[in-house]
């Protein structure tokens, strides 16, 4: 490890800034939505749209506590986990903990159904719409903003939970997850094990994941 | 004492909930009865709802044939002259699609405020706007200027808004 020995890189740079950059802007998307400033939501929204995809490139080829392949084997240590939570000897996984990986698993579908939605909706005046919509009718065009009403509520509630777990870990199991979110070290020895992987985010990997997420941005901006 | 109280309240809050029960019961009997009640140009109340609504709806997807062609980056003129006739010729009478009566007092489900029917005049002269708006908009999609034909449709856009901030709810 290049960091300094008492501590560990958990979550690389571009999780970080991805993260709080969604903390930003799902507030500022919501309130453009509700005073109807619809170039702002539009512009925002594609932003958002940018930084959901590039955290699905970063999930096959970021950093080892992005990546979607070991989350998805974390899964099947739920049982475990939750045992350890009920018996207070709980011990901290580096990077999302079973539970964690249903949370962002589930946060990231709520985001991906948002900002799909988001590029066909139409509004009820045929006024304004997303940048695809000009591919849909009217009508389909509502029903895609008819979910993305909806869904906003079920991502609400997902944003909810998460903050109330947050709150538990903090409160009833003292594990402080929001440092580590902000500064993205642990304490080396909060993991035991000799062998933890290689963590940071990679120079080239974070050049193309950005450069394909932010063309796809282009491409749906000249599309419409 | 205190048992006593709790002997009371129970059946005290039993019967209150019967009581609202039937209050819903009455308030929904007459609901439908309105919604099947004919208005002096004959149609029934659910019948103009429906009928406004299918109106307004032609609108939007006008709107929205428009919107799509300014967004494209060459606009085809042709559909939004198409288009842009459609407004005028749907929203002929639009005032008119408004009667008392037609609230969501019917129970029928209508975005309709009854602040309409308490600023008659306002409501009307915000029609007459949108109509205006639209066929200038309409004269303006003949000439073909893309740029005059999109602050147009920005005029009669703010038109429609006018009207819903302040008469539809907010959805």
């Amino acid at each position: 490890m290049t960091t300094s020995p008492s501590k560990i890189l958990v979550w690389d740079w571009t999780i970080r800034l991805v993260h709080w950059l969604m903390v930003v802007l799902v507030p500022l998307l919501w309130w453009t939505a509700e005073e109807g400033h619809m170039d702002w939501h539009k512009s925002l929204g594609l932003t958002m749209f940018s930084l959901v995809l590039f955290r699905l490139i970063w999930g096959f080829m970021g950093s080892w506590t992005a990546r979607f392949v070991p989350m998805v084997r974390r899964i099947g240590s739920l049982r475990p986990y939750l045992g350890t939570l009920r018996n207070r000897q709980f011990a901290p996984t580096f990077g999302h903990s079973p539970l964690s990986v249903l949370s962002v698993f589930a946060l990231l579908l709520a985001l991906v159904t948002q900002v799909t939605t988001g590029l066909f909706s139409v509004d009820v005046d045929g006024l304004e719409s997303g940048p695809l919509a000009i591919w849909i009718s009217f009508e389909t065009g509502r029903e895609a903003a008819d979910i993305h009403e909806f869904n906003f509520k079920i991502l609400s509630l997902l944003i909810g939970l998460h903050l109330i777990a947050i709150a538990i870990y903090r409160f009833v199991i003292k594990e402080k997850l929001v440092w580590p979110m902000i500064s993205g070290h642990r304490d080396r020895q909060d993991f035991p094990s000799d062998l933890l992987p290689e963590n940071r985010a990679h120079l080239l990997p974070v050049i193309i994941a950005a450069t394909l997420s932010l063309a796809s941005v282009f491409a749906l901006v000249n599309l419409g | 004492m205190k048992r006593c109280k709790i002997q009371f309240i129970l059946p005290a809050l039993a019967g209150l909930t019967l009581l609202s029960a039937c209050g819903q019961n009455s308030e929904s009997e007459p609901a439908s009865e309105a919604a099947s009640a004919e208005l002096p140009n004959g149609m029934t109340v659910k019948e103009q709802i429906e009928a406004r609504q299918g109106q307004l709806k032609k609108m939007g997807k006008a709107f929205k044939a428009i919107s799509d062609q300014l967004k494209a980056g060459s606009p085809d003129v042709a559909q939004i002259q198409t288009a842009a006739a459609v407004v005028p010729k749907e929203a002929v009478g639009m005032a008119d699609w408004f009667p008392a009566g037609s609230g969501p007092e019917s129970g029928v489900e209508t975005e309709a405020l009854p602040v309409i029917w308490e600023n008659t005049a306002d409501f009307n002269d915000k029609v007459t706007a949108l109509q205006e708006a639209a066929a200038q908009l309409e004269t303006i999609a003949q000439g073909g200027d893309v740029a005059a034909i999109g602050a147009a449709f920005k005029t009669t856009g703010g038109t429609c808004k006018a009207c819903h901030d302040k008469y539809r709810l907010d959805d």
